[in-house]
């Protein structure tokens, strides 16, 4: 897209609109300037997004999908997970999950794909408008729930499907597995070339690998900055700074972003400028964010003096990075997309969880069971046991959602957490 | 003779006992292993323990499965198999392998996702293979000769089964509805040689005509709880056919001419009824179900879900519309395994029944 116009027609669209004022919380440090860039490449890509549609091929993409090879083609990326949560943050969840549910999807179900399928129902969205899509990609690397809400909207908006089936990693991965999705990358190649009208280039495939490369390997750096006692950003901070490595991923746009959000944190790490004014103690999250709840949860935690400095969440886009290699695009890519932590067995992310542990200096363990994403809930009673057991980590599990706030219980969450600050300070 | 009894006695036989999850696996080669399949999906157990590994959202399959373990239960057997079926049960196999403390070799077979394309076949060729020679280092080698007759018999199992179920659905098996899945549900640990003789004989008795009452046919998991079944029976309905993953999903495999074993098996995978654990389109499911329902003439389908099945319940909704725009009658229902049927649910099934009368 042409970037000529896009930020007046921005500007003459915010015209109207009032902005509230944030009242800003004593407990935190200085705000990341980068916050405003973030949100200025943001509102360009979903406002962006609206005129897409006619313009450049669409595809609705899944958040751990190999997006690097629809890159080529040209295609116009939107991220019905990332539309999800920014749906949950803007409290929207419940009105269009309640949309799907009636038109049958049980209240059971994960609230990304209910709250997307309300989106397709009602046409509502605090997006503005999404782009009808050509193409659907999805991976079941991140979850299977992806296939059945992808063959859903395949079904209702009558566009083709790609699956990248990755298997699941029980034990080591195989020479057959790689082979397998090698083999799924030539098979799609077609089949993206008659839906973009494009034909393939392996070089420019080349280059969006590299870039997505050195993007991972850069937000990798980022997060590491919150090893520094204090940290510099917490992992609330991350949750939104994480946005142009799922959405943007292989856009030079992502690289540029991740390296001045570096050089920033850098900056402040060296001025030991933290992200709360009394970092007393370290901690880790485990699963999605409960997006909903990030304002509210990033002052309470700051309010005892409790930082986030890692999560298996934010990592799970740089823990893979290393296997890329343009030189061998499609193979490193298998790798690099199917060894992603919600495709691989509970004893690596037994073995992760403790080393970001470690390596963080965490001294205590948020766990978020999310109703929506069983691969990354169930396991989580087992990891909490064995962490204590192995490391004396104590931990507390909030039972919630990641965008439905109907699945959560405040008065049930602030008595677990009294109790966690409890034991944290026992 | 009681499950446990008869796996005694297999086990006295010198057979080796396998714990089987849901749903799709290639039992021919555990068959050829001298290996007993028993799959568990839905023991009648008070969950206890297994609420101590998994959240209150997790499905009653998978729980209880967790809970057969944790009792005991499964402690005679000399290893567990988990195909991969959906996330709960991919996640649980990892629980049993990585952090039980079991010392029971579990192995795993992940079959390839639909759309099926090239790839999917070679893949699935090697998974076969794969799983064999992990077998091998704890069994032994791998007799080709003896494979080639437990695909045989698994052929013979299935016409058997196409022959009972074609019956049924032309109105031409005199037996109850109960009794039908009982029969049905015992191929769930008997080896070949013994279901295959209880198939020919339910078939020899059961010839005759089925009830007079309207046909309906049955879609989810598995059939349960029995109650819904003896309701059904009681209300003079015909359960005239059925898409259940334990049931038609599997057990109709469409007769393969390959010649090699391993070409057989993954013919037979591939030409399976469309199934949401595989990703079959919506298209090819209703296919399927529209074709059932011209040869059986069932005026209705019920969907009896297993409460918080995934794959499942992303169907329903658009198989429920397109039913209903042809002038079929359906009814959904969720509910945990073994809790009966409420009054509730009595009701509903009840009012369904007297609308399609």
């Amino acid at each position: 897209m042409k970037d000529l116009g896009a930020p007046a027609l921005m500007g003459i669209s915010r015209v109207g609109k009032k902005m509230r004022p944030i009242k800003p919380d004593p407990h935190f440090g200085p705000p990341l300037k980068c916050t405003r860039r973030l949100k200025d490449i943001m509102t360009r890509h979903y406002f962006l997004s609206r005129y897409a549609e006619g313009a450049k091929p669409v595809a609705w993409v899944t958040s751990g999908a190999p997006v690097e090879v629809l890159r080529p083609f040209g295609f116009y990326t939107v991220y019905p997970e990332n539309h999800g949560a920014l749906c949950g943050a803007k409290k929207m969840g419940p009105e269009l999950c309640a949309v799907a549910e009636e038109h049958g999807y049980h209240q059971d179900l994960c609230s990304y794909a209910r709250i997307d399928l309300g989106h397709y129902f009602s046409g509502k969205t605090p997006a503005g408008k999404l782009p009808k899509p050509d193409l659907l990609f999805a991976s079941n690397n991140i979850c299977q729930t992806v296939a059945y809400w992808y063959k859903a909207l395949s079904h209702y908006l009558k566009v083709p499907l790609i699956l990248f089936d990755t298997p699941y990693n029980f034990r080591e991965i195989t020479d057959s597995d790689i082979s397998y999705m090698v083999r799924q990358f030539e098979e799609m190649i077609p089949v993206l070339e008659q839906v973009s009208g494009r034909q393939f280039n392996y070089r420019k495939l080349q280059e969006y690998v590299s870039v997505a490369k050195d993007a991972s390997i850069t937000w990798g750096a980022v997060l590491a900055t919150m090893k520094a006692r204090p940290a510099p950003m917490t992992i609330f901070d991350a949750f939104g700074h994480m946005v142009p490595i799922v959405s943007l991923r292989g856009l030079p746009l992502a690289l540029e972003y991740y390296r001045t959000l570096l050089a920033e944190l850098r900056e402040r790490v060296t001025r030991g400028v933290g992200a709360i004014k009394h970092e007393r103690k370290r901690l880790m999250w485990d699963n999605i964010a409960i997006w909903y709840k990030m304002r509210d949860h990033s002052s309470l935690f700051a309010g005892q003096g409790m930082n986030f400095v890692t999560a298996t969440y934010t990592n799970a886009w740089a823990e893979t990075t290393p296997y890329m290699d343009e030189n061998r695009p499609f193979e490193s890519m298998a790798r690099a997309y199917s060894l992603v932590i919600l495709n691989n067995n509970l004893n690596s992310r037994l073995e992760l969880m403790e080393r970001l542990i470690k390596e963080y200096q965490v001294d205590g363990l948020v766990i978020h069971s999310a109703r929506s994403c069983k691969p990354y809930s169930v396991g989580q009673y087992d990891l909490k046991r064995l962490l204590m057991e192995r490391l004396e980590v104590p931990s507390v599990i909030i039972e919630a959602d990641i965008a439905d706030s109907r699945a959560y219980s405040e008065e049930q969450t602030r008595t677990r957490l009294e109790a966690f600050f409890e034991a944290m300070e026992g | 003779m009681t499950r446990k009894e008869y796996l005694i006695k297999q086990k006295k036989m010198g057979r080796h006992i396998f714990g089987v999850f849901p749903a799709q696996y290639p039992r021919e080669i555990l068959w050829a292993m001298n290996v007993v399949p028993v799959e568990i999906w839905d023991p009648p157990l008070e969950i206890t323990g297994a609420n101590a590994h998994l959240q209150p959202y997790i499905c009653s399959v998978v729980k209880l499965g967790l809970e057969l373990i944790l009792q005991g239960k499964c402690d005679d057997l000399d290893g567990f198999l988990f195909p991969h079926t959906c996330d709960s049960i991919q996640n649980l196999a990892s629980i049993v392998n990585d952090y039980l403390g079991m010392e029971k070799p579990c192995y795993f077979f992940y079959h390839p996702k639909a759309p099926f394309r090239d790839s999917s076949r070679i893949f699935y060729m090697e998974q076969l293979k794969g799983l064999a020679a992990l077998l091998e280092k704890q069994l032994g080698p791998l007799d080709l000769f003896r494979l080639n007759q437990c695909v045989e018999q698994g052929r013979h199992v299935a016409s058997l089964l196409r022959k009972l179920y074609n019956m049924r659905a032309s109105g031409e098996l005199a037996a109850s509805n109960a009794q039908f899945y009982r029969v049905i549900r015992q191929g769930e640990f008997l080896v070949p040689d013994d279901f295959i003789p209880l198939l020919e004989e339910f078939l020899t008795a059961s010839k005759g005509r089925s009830v007079a009452g309207p046909a309906v046919i049955l879609s989810g998991v598995l059939p349960n709880p029995p109650e819904i079944l003896a309701l059904l029976d009681e209300l003079g309905v015909r359960v005239a056919d059925d898409d259940f993953l334990s049931c038609s999903r599997r057990l109709l495999v469409p007769f393969s001419q390959a010649r090699d074993p391993f070409e057989a098996m993954a013919e037979t995978y591939f030409a399976l009824p469309p199934c949401t654990t595989k990703g079959s389109s919506i298209e090819e499911r209703l296919e399927f179900l529209f074709g059932k329902i011209k040869v059986s003439g069932a005026r209705g389908v019920i969907f009896y879900m297993v409460k918080f099945c995934e794959p499942e319940l992303f169907d329903v909704p658009q198989l429920v519309k397109e039913l209903k725009k042809r002038g079929l009658a359906t009814l959904v229902i969720d509910s945990e395994l073994n809790q009966g049927l409420s009054g509730q649910l009595n009701t509903r099934v009840e009012a369904f029944v007297e609308m399609i009368s």
